[in-house]
Formats: C-alpha cells, sequence, structure tokens
C-alpha cells in the first residue's frame, strides 16, 4: 500500500501550483481553475487520511467539498460574467471599484 | 492598483509558491516516521454502497463512518442557493428591461409579458425583445 507521505507530496504540490495560479494569473477564469487545485488539494488530503485510517468519512468530506465547489463555480461564473458586462474584460485587477 | 504599488510587490509568486511547497515538503519528510501504515479497507468491502449509507446516516454499513444526513441537507441548500445566485447575476438589464434567463425560451420580458406575444402591430413596434 502506497504510504500517506506520498499522497501529502501530491496535495502539497497540487496546492502550491494552485497558490502559483492565484498569485500570478490576472484572467478570472485562470483564477477560478487555481482555487479548484487548491481545493482539490485538500481534497486529496481527506481521502488519503480516510485511507489510513480506514475510515469513510474523509471520503464523504471530500464529496461535500466537491458540492461545494461546484456551487462557488457557479457563483464565480456569475460573477466573471457580471465583470465582463461592466468592465468589458475579465481581469481581476480591473475592478478596483465597487460599482453596479 | 498603481504602477507604483506593483513594483512594492518584491516578492517573486513563483518563488513563493516553491518556497511554500518546500516548507511542506520538509515537514512531510521530517515527520515521515509518525504517519501510521494506512488501514485501507476490507477487500470485500463496497466503498460507494457504504458512503450512501453514511449520507443518508442509514446506520447499515461495513465500513466505519458517521452519518451526515443534516450536512447532506444543508450542502443541498448551499447549492440551491448558489443555482439561485447564478440566474441571479446572468441576468441582464438592457433600456430598463430585465432580460432573465429563466423566461421562456430566453425570451426578453416587457412590462409583465414574454415579449414576441403582441396581438397588433403597434403593441410589436413597441416590443424591443431579443438578444439586440
Amino acid at each position: 500500500m502506497v504510504p500517506v507521505e506520498y499522497y501529502l507530496l501530491l496535495s502539497s504540490a497540487v496546492f502550491c501550483i494552485g497558490l502559483y495560479g492565484v498569485l500570478t494569473r490576472r484572467n478570472a477564469l485562470y483564477f477560478l481553475m487555481s482555487v479548484e487545485l487548491m481545493l482539490n488539494a485538500a481534497n486529496i488530503n481527506l481521502i488519503a487520511f480516510s485511507l489510513v485510517w480506514g475510515n469513510l468519512t474523509g471520503q464523504v468530506f471530500a464529496l461535500f467539498t466537491i458540492a461545494l465547489a461546484a456551487a462557488e463555480v457557479a457563483v464565480g461564473i456569475g460573477i466573471i460574467l457580471v465583470l465582463y458586462r461592466n468592465f468589458g474584460d475579465i481581469d481581476v485587477m480591473d475592478a478596483a471599484t465597487m460599482r453596479w | 492598483m498603481s504602477d507604483s504599488d506593483e513594483s512594492a510587490v518584491a516578492i517573486n509568486p513563483g518563488a513563493a509558491a516553491v518556497a511554500l511547497f518546500g516548507v511542506l515538503a520538509g515537514i512531510i519528510l521530517s515527520s515521515a516516521g509518525g504517519f501510521p501504515t494506512p488501514a485501507g479497507f476490507p477487500a470485500d468491502a463496497a466503498i460507494v454502497t457504504n458512503i450512501g449509507y453514511a449520507l443518508f446516516d442509514i446506520g447499515q454499513g461495513t465500513v466505519p463512518g458517521e452519518g451526515f444526513l443534516a450536512t447532506f441537507l444543508i450542502i443541498a441548500i448551499a447549492l440551491d442557493v448558489a443555482l439561485d445566485s447564478a440566474v441571479y447575476l446572468a441576468k441582464r438589464e438592457d433600456d430598463g428591461t430585465i432580460i432573465s434567463a429563466l423566461t421562456g425560451g430566453g425570451n426578453e420580458v416587457v412590462d409583465g409579458e414574454v415579449a414576441g406575444t403582441a396581438d397588433t402591430e403597434a403593441e410589436a413596434a413597441l416590443d424591443r425583445g431579443g438578444d439586440d
């Protein structure tokens, strides 16, 4: 059986790739994808420790995280749509003011 | 953000991400002996079936787990709220009229009626329906 350290290293790598995307990308869609990478890193951890302890709670938690990620993407894409209508672009740095 | 603000950020994001990975990898590898050997699941256990039992808190599962019925319902409400929020955000306002994704066939709502249902030519002339 694969030791849990390898799962944790994979999770760390995925999280750091997502963090790099959040820090560097200005396109809102890439930004959203990077946040998804970070959420999936958390999912890898949950499932790895579910395997370690032989308990299904981690896998059920991962399912809930996936559902919340879907909700986040739905709202996020709606916000990106409004961003495009108001600013003509989906650069997250353009939205420096709150306006309707 | 002005140019002066951007120049004030001296940390390279790539270096920051790699440094964070280095720190995490160091912690994980230094505590490698501290993790227990994975217990795993019984070879004949039906994992998906047991996840279903745990989701609905039925309590007939053979694999250890907790009940998540309340959480399941709360997540269902959260998804519903997200769907409504997405529809609300996708709504477009042109010339004071609201174009919603939930009208019949995506038609524009004008004065409480579905666009394109005008009976006379005069009413049709007032109709600003469509995505033009």
